[in-house]
């Protein structure tokens, strides 16, 4: 090729792409969210003349013109792409693929943000739960069961450690053995509810729950699943498929939501971003199942993350309610304002991702 | 706005090429003028006021040093005083306080002040006219719109190259555009971006990792010292190219800034081809006003003191940038006494070894935030506390940005550009070139779409 031809080229190619990525943005609808990222989209932002002098018009033009960017996810792909198969990079923003399934790295350790944890469960076992059979159990993320050394994972031995030296006046469940890698979705962090027999029965065995009678559950194939994973990484990986349990007792329970005050069912098909909300309506901080067929008054209180929707309903047939307390929703110091602690059963019920965080209030 | 932003890319550029080469010739100044204006103000709109005002004292000084010739001296040292003042009060009030603090009891309160965008580069720009203005070597611009655009002309605006007057002083009546010269000024506005986005960038990932991590170990040492190096010319590089090619695409010629500083073969070699638009700046206008090397030794070794303290200073407000002045300052003494002729001497290799070993520990003086920081990572680099070799994360890291580096290191030495240059290549080259710089530019815009933003490292200067 001739210098005068490839200028030609050059010129053409890069006035071609600015030009129409530029009309293309131009006359695209804006879009209110990213149905893959499971995010709200900035939009174009209101102008004043206080929040132009300030500069928040223009930091938030530059959000909007990033968020609405026609193509965004194939770009996105493009990027995923490029960094870890030509720049060989083994992840892209800590997420990675192995054996079509997506991974997020967790690590290191932060042993200050689970002691802080930790020591938050001790203080809400030292004001409402004294006295009470109180039992905890740690839901290792997947990367647990990942294997080989390729990527980094958290020290999980010594997470254990800390956990089982600090939470001495609570029962320790040990569900590690009990799970393996297909038991997690392939595109998201969480368990697969179909799965959960085992654990089911271990927590069972452990606080003294002595199974009414078999329950015939029924899994229910309710479609293809894209995880939160999925959306961030940009990669394209076959979607989960999805199925939710059934049985005469979880059909037959009601749910109520003290955020919304509203009363619904274990299982709710709303139109929610993510398909995982299908348990217990998503994230909230304080919901309970009331279980009208129990035959017996127990109760029982799970200190919870978004694991624990999904498994919840699997215990509901030993109890006539379960209440649901998310710590990331709701300060520990409220919590007598919605339940009287009256020696109910007590699971706190954490993923090693959230011990790993300070976020419990 | 930085140039390698969406908004940028796909909204500002598009519009004021159009604009730009729609209009006539006689209002193309006026046409950058405010698209410059307007592209300060988008990023820095609370200091607008300042370049403006800097702009019309600048031309008013610039009209009464060449009115009144037997005053101009005056005029000039109280122009700088006033262009300079500004610089001081906006980058150093609160160094001088910190500093004035240490010695008195009543302790003076700091004063809030953020640092406008850009003034270093501009204001050595006003400098570099009014001087030139004074010593007869550039005329003087009567028409103020035109002085105001070449002050504020966005492509170096921000963060230079830092132009001088006297090298655009006839591009700013008269421009040539040639379909050759705006392809040109494409292609280095790529690479610029893609040196940016795509290696520079993800480096600043690395390094923020490293810093952010707990483990340590020799390697990691070394993956910070390196990738910072890197980190920092594809940075800075990045955005001089684009620069440069933006101003292709206007019509313009720029100096080059960068010319492969790390081949070079000495520390005096390096300075030659980093930041060429500020040694040179203050070679001209601080180093041969004092006496430059045409004084006794003392002198000449003062005159080259005073150069690098004032180039530490100017990258910022604090004792680590007097210091990794300093030491160049102090290298660049010991070179001229007797080191370069022995690296003369030695073999290339040993040379750049020696060059490159040097400029790796003032990049980290450079970006210490103490002294025991510095201390550690120099320290760290020779197993200082029984570091161990590596740890399972710095071997991970290093794997994953293993080709990032090595990119990095080809891309830093012209082995590519001798590839390209030679004749046997040269048509297969022409026909991969186009298709490479149009893969880079999608690429470099995924990356702007997923990523973080990202300002450039010389903003803050």
């Amino acid at each position: 090729m001739e210098d005068r031809t490839k200028n030609i080229v050059i010129t053409i190619g890069f006035v071609a792409i600015l030009t129409i990525l530029f009309w293309a943005n131009i006359l695209k609808q804006n879009q209110e969210i990213s149905i893959t990222e499971r995010r709200k989209l900035a939009q174009f932002p209101e102008i004043t003349l206080k929040k132009l002098i300030n500069g928040e018009v223009s930091n938030k033009i530059e959000k909007y013109t990033v968020d609405q960017f026609i193509g965004r996810d194939t770009f996105r792909s493009v990027k995923s792409f490029f960094s870890m198969n030509l720049l060989r990079q083994k992840d892209n923003n800590e997420l990675f693929e192995k054996d079509g399934a997506i991974y997020k790295i967790e690590y290191p350790l932060k042993e200050q943000n689970l002691n802080q944890s930790l020591d938050k469960i001790n203080e809400i076992y030292e004001k409402y739960l004294q006295g009470m059979p109180v039992y905890y159990a740690i839901i290792p993320d997947k990367n647990y069961y990942l294997k080989g050394d390729e990527h980094l994972k958290m020290d999980y031995d010594k997470l254990k450690q800390i956990a089982l030296c600090k939470l001495q006046h609570m029962k320790y469940i040990d569900i590690w053995e009990d799970l393996e890698l297909t038991d997690y979705y392939r595109t998201d962090l969480h368990w697969r509810q179909e799965n959960l027999q085992k654990v089911v029965k271990k927590i069972q065995t452990n606080m003294k729950i002595e199974s009414i009678k078999e329950l015939n559950d029924i899994p229910v194939n309710i479609g293809e699943f894209y995880g939160t994973y999925y959306g961030q990484l940009g990669v394209k990986v076959n979607p989960d498929e999805m199925y939710i349990l059934i049985n005469d007792v979880i059909e037959n329970c009601k749910t109520y939501n003290y955020e919304t005050k509203k009363v619904g069912n274990i299982y709710d098909k709303n139109d929610s971003r993510d398909k995982y909300d299908i348990y217990l309506s998503g994230a909230t901080p304080l919901i309970c199942i009331e279980n009208p067929n129990a035959n017996n008054s127990k109760e029982l209180l799970i200190f919870r993350d978004s694991y624990a929707s999904s498994l919840a309903p699997l215990l509901v047939q030993n109890y006539r309610k379960i209440t649901l307390i998310d710590l990331r929703y709701i300060s520990s110091t409220l919590l007598d304002n919605y339940i009287e602690f009256d020696h109910q059963d007590v699971l706190f019920l954490y993923s090693t991702l959230v011990l790993n965080q300070n976020v419990l209030k | 706005m930085v140039f390698s932003s969406i908004t940028f890319l796909f909204y500002f550029l598009p519009i004021t090429l159009t604009i730009y080469y729609i209009v006539p010739n006689k209002f193309k100044n006026i046409i950058l003028l405010i698209v410059s204006l307007l592209f300060y103000f988008y990023g820095e709109p609370k200091y607008i006021w300042l370049i403006i005002t800097s702009i019309i004292v600048t031309y008013l000084f610039g009209i009464l040093i060449d009115k009144y010739k037997k005053k101009s001296k005056l005029f000039l040292i109280l122009s700088i005083i006033v262009i300079v003042g500004l610089l001081m009060y906006f980058k150093y009030i609160n160094f001088v306080i910190e500093n004035v603090n240490l010695f008195i009891s009543n302790q003076i309160d700091f004063i809030y002040v953020a640092l406008p965008i850009g003034i270093s580069f501009y204001t050595f720009q006003m400098v570099s006219y009014l001087i030139d203005v004074y010593k007869e070597e550039a005329k003087v611009q009567k028409n103020i719109l035109k002085l105001a655009m070449y002050i504020s002309l966005f492509p170096q605006l921000i963060a230079g190259p830092i132009v001088r007057y006297t090298t655009i002083e006839e591009q700013i009546e008269k421009r040539n555009y040639t379909f050759e010269k705006f392809s040109l000024g494409v292609r280095k506005f790529i690479i610029g971006l893609g040196k940016k986005v795509l290696i520079a960038d993800v480096l600043a990932e690395l390094n923020t990792i490293i810093l952010g991590s707990n483990e340590s170990s020799i390697l990691y040492y070394w993956l910070y010292a390196i990738s910072g190096m890197l980190q920092i010319y594809f940075d800075f590089s990045g955005y001089s190219d684009m620069a440069i090619g933006l101003g292709k695409m206007l019509g313009f010629e720029f100096l080059e800034n960068f010319n492969y500083p790390y081949i070079a073969t000495s520390i005096t070699d390096f300075w030659r081809r980093w930041h060429i638009s500020l040694s040179t700046w203050f070679r001209d206008y601080v180093y041969i006003p004092l006496g430059g090397n045409k004084v006794s030794p003392i002198k000449w070794f003062r005159n080259i003191l005073i150069v690098w303290i004032l180039t530490g200073l100017w990258h910022g407000a604090a004792w680590n940038f007097v210091i990794w002045g300093l030491y160049f300052g102090i290298l660049l003494i010991i070179e001229k006494v007797f080191l370069q002729r022995i690296l003369k001497k030695v073999p290339l290799i040993l040379a750049r070894i020696y060059t490159l070993f040097i400029v790796m520990i003032s990049f980290i003086l450079f970006n210490g935030d103490s002294v025991s920081h510095i201390l550690q990572n120099i320290g760290g680099l020779f197993g200082i506390s029984n570091l161990p070799i590596a740890s399972k994360e710095s071997l991970y890291y290093l794997k994953s940005y293993f080709m990032v580096i090595v990119i990095g290191i080809i891309g830093s030495t012209p082995i590519v550009k001798n590839v390209m240059g030679s004749k046997k290549a040269h048509k297969f080259m022409n026909c991969i070139e186009p298709i490479f710089l149009l893969f880079v530019l999608i690429v470099s815009t995924s990356y702007m779409i997923d990523g973080s933003f990202s300002p450039f490292l010389y903003f803050r200067f």
